[in-house]
């Protein structure tokens, strides 16, 4: 088989895996805050309501799309797109499972694994506070500026503790290849999580930040702002911000396994069948996505100046001095 | 001057992840509580003999209807949605309704006609799901309004004792 087929298939069943997940993570989301608050959740369309999120789709489509009359006409159109695109970018390097082979075919289960797959990542994941900075300002209403910037300053300062946090494991395990990073932690026998105990919760409440979830969601903040950056946006173009938000969370929760829980790796066995590996990856994503919907349902929104004060005071010191002793540590100890 | 006293946080509270620990223990234990939400047209509203609901016509066990069409519910009513047209029958009983329309729309369930019957014709049923796509729809006319005496006894019951308990008291006396 050619590889560009391989590759072909590869992408495409990813990129579904990715959207299927993205779909029903809104229909967890709403059963999850049911089940916190004693209801039941959808359970209308389909058993258990498990077709809502198709019902929701065409909902979407169906709806008008509704532009405010001092709208910015290109940027607002765009917007969406730059907040869903990069988040479904970031997704072909996240290693999901080890070498496939049928057959005579032999591949990575990831859609390309490149040296600097971690660098490539932060890059993308670093382009997704456009769509809400864009989407906020073009909106022309002062609901949606207000989400704009809260957004994007609250996703440029957690994402140097994100960077830093990472750069603590890459020191470990001396490559930025994400695949890598899985087989070191493999090789070394012990998940990162344990070596890197404050880096982990650093780098999880850091994703929250950058995901816009709760309790760190300021840039929608429905008490205050309506709904933020989207407060202006309908049917499908407020779908595909709801889309971006939802993909970069399984991109997250699917880099935080990556990068402390093993990957793909199950403990005590060695060399697992790929198909073992890869439920192995999906339980430990699911596991955090299920923490994010959690979270959301137990906890409080933080207020403003205390979500940067906490980014720069606290998380960014401490981050600092984690990466220092990691560095000296490996350093040292060669 | 009142000097407030301010609790020193201990470290443990100050680092927020034990309260965050605590409280996310709750909501878990909550994921598997029971629910309260109630099944609206599969598990329908409790209703008891005091649920003042539609008003229904009664239809005795000779198959006749109870109603004499003397107009006086026509009259109580405050929102003006009864419309009776009376005729005659051969019977001992010798008046019943021709026409007897309710407008649902205008209903608005207080009892008046239950009060004004003489004849125990006209009773609060417990039914009270009132819904359809015109507002015509919603005039029910007299074969929407019977009802079997049986289906409407506990209410009857339930006006009964209530009647005995206001003659034989009085706030007044």
């Amino acid at each position: 088989m050619p590889d560009v087929l391989v590759w072909l298939m590869k992408a495409g069943a990813i990129f579904g895996i990715l959207l299927g997940t993205a779909a029903y993570l809104t229909l967890a989301e709403r059963k999850v805050s049911a089940w916190i608050q004693y209801r039941y959740g959808p359970n209308r369309v389909g058993p258990w309501g498990l077709f809502q999120p198709f019902a929701d789709l065409i909902k979407f489509i169906f709806k008008e799309e509704v532009a405010p009359a001092g709208a910015n006409p290109l940027m607002f159109r765009l917007a969406p797109f730059l907040s869903a695109i990069p988040a479904m970018l970031t997704v072909a390097v996240i290693p999901f499972g080890p070498e496939v082979r049928i057959g005579e075919v032999a591949t990575n289960l990831s859609i390309v694994d490149l040296d600097v797959g971690a660098l490539y990542l932060l890059a993308f994941s670093g382009l997704a506070v456009y769509g809400p900075i864009l989407g906020g300002w073009a909106s022309n209403s002062k609901y949606s500026l207000l989400g704009g910037l809260r957004a994007s300053a609250q996703m440029v300062s957690y994402e140097l503790t994100l960077i830093l946090c990472l750069l603590a494991v890459v020191t470990l395990s001396g490559t930025l290849d994400l695949r890598e990073i899985v087989t070191s932690q493999a090789e070394r026998g012990v998940w990162n999580v344990f070596v890197q105990p404050v880096a982990f919760v650093l780098f999880v409440v850091a994703t929250f930040a950058e995901t816009n979830r709760h309790p760190f969601d300021f840039a929608e903040c429905e008490p205050e702002l309506v709904g933020g950056f989207h407060t202006e946006y309908s049917a499908m173009r407020f779908a595909l911000f709801f889309l971006g938000e939802y993909c970069a969370m399984i991109v997250m929760a699917g880099l935080t396994t990556t990068l402390f829980l093993g990957g793909f790796g199950i403990p005590f066995v060695e060399d697992p069948h790929w198909v073992l590996g890869f439920l192995a990856f999906m339980t430990k994503t699911a596991m955090f996505l299920f923490l994010f919907l959690w979270v959301r349902w137990t906890l409080p929104r933080f207020r403003f100046d205390q979500l940067m004060g906490l980014g720069w005071k606290v998380f960014l010191p401490v981050a600092l001095v984690n990466l220092f002793l990691t560095g000296a540590v490996v350093s040292l100890l060669g | 001057m009142v000097v407030v006293e301010r609790k020193e946080l201990t470290l443990a509270e100050r680092l927020y992840l034990p309260e965050i620990f605590r409280g996310m223990a709750i909501t878990f234990r909550k994921l598997f509580a029971k629910r309260v939400t109630r099944q609206y047209p599969e598990e329908p509203l409790p209703t008891t003999e005091v649920t003042r609901g539609q008003p229904r016509l009664v239809v005795n066990d000779d198959g006749n209807i109870a109603c004499v069409s003397c107009g006086l519910c026509e009259a109580a009513c405050p929102a003006y949605a009864i419309t009776i047209d009376g005729h005659e029958t051969d019977r001992t009983i010798e008046r019943e309704p021709e026409r007897f329309d309710i407008d649902m729309l205008r209903c608005i369930l207080c009892g008046f006609c239950e009060e004004a019957c003489p004849k125990d014709a006209i009773f609060m049923s417990d039914e009270l799901e009132l819904a359809d796509y015109t507002r015509q729809a919603l005039v029910y006319n007299i074969e929407r309004l019977k009802r079997p005496k049986s289906a409407l006894q506990a209410r009857i019951d339930y006006v009964y004792r209530l009647n005995d308990r206001w003659q034989s008291s009085s706030s007044t006396s």
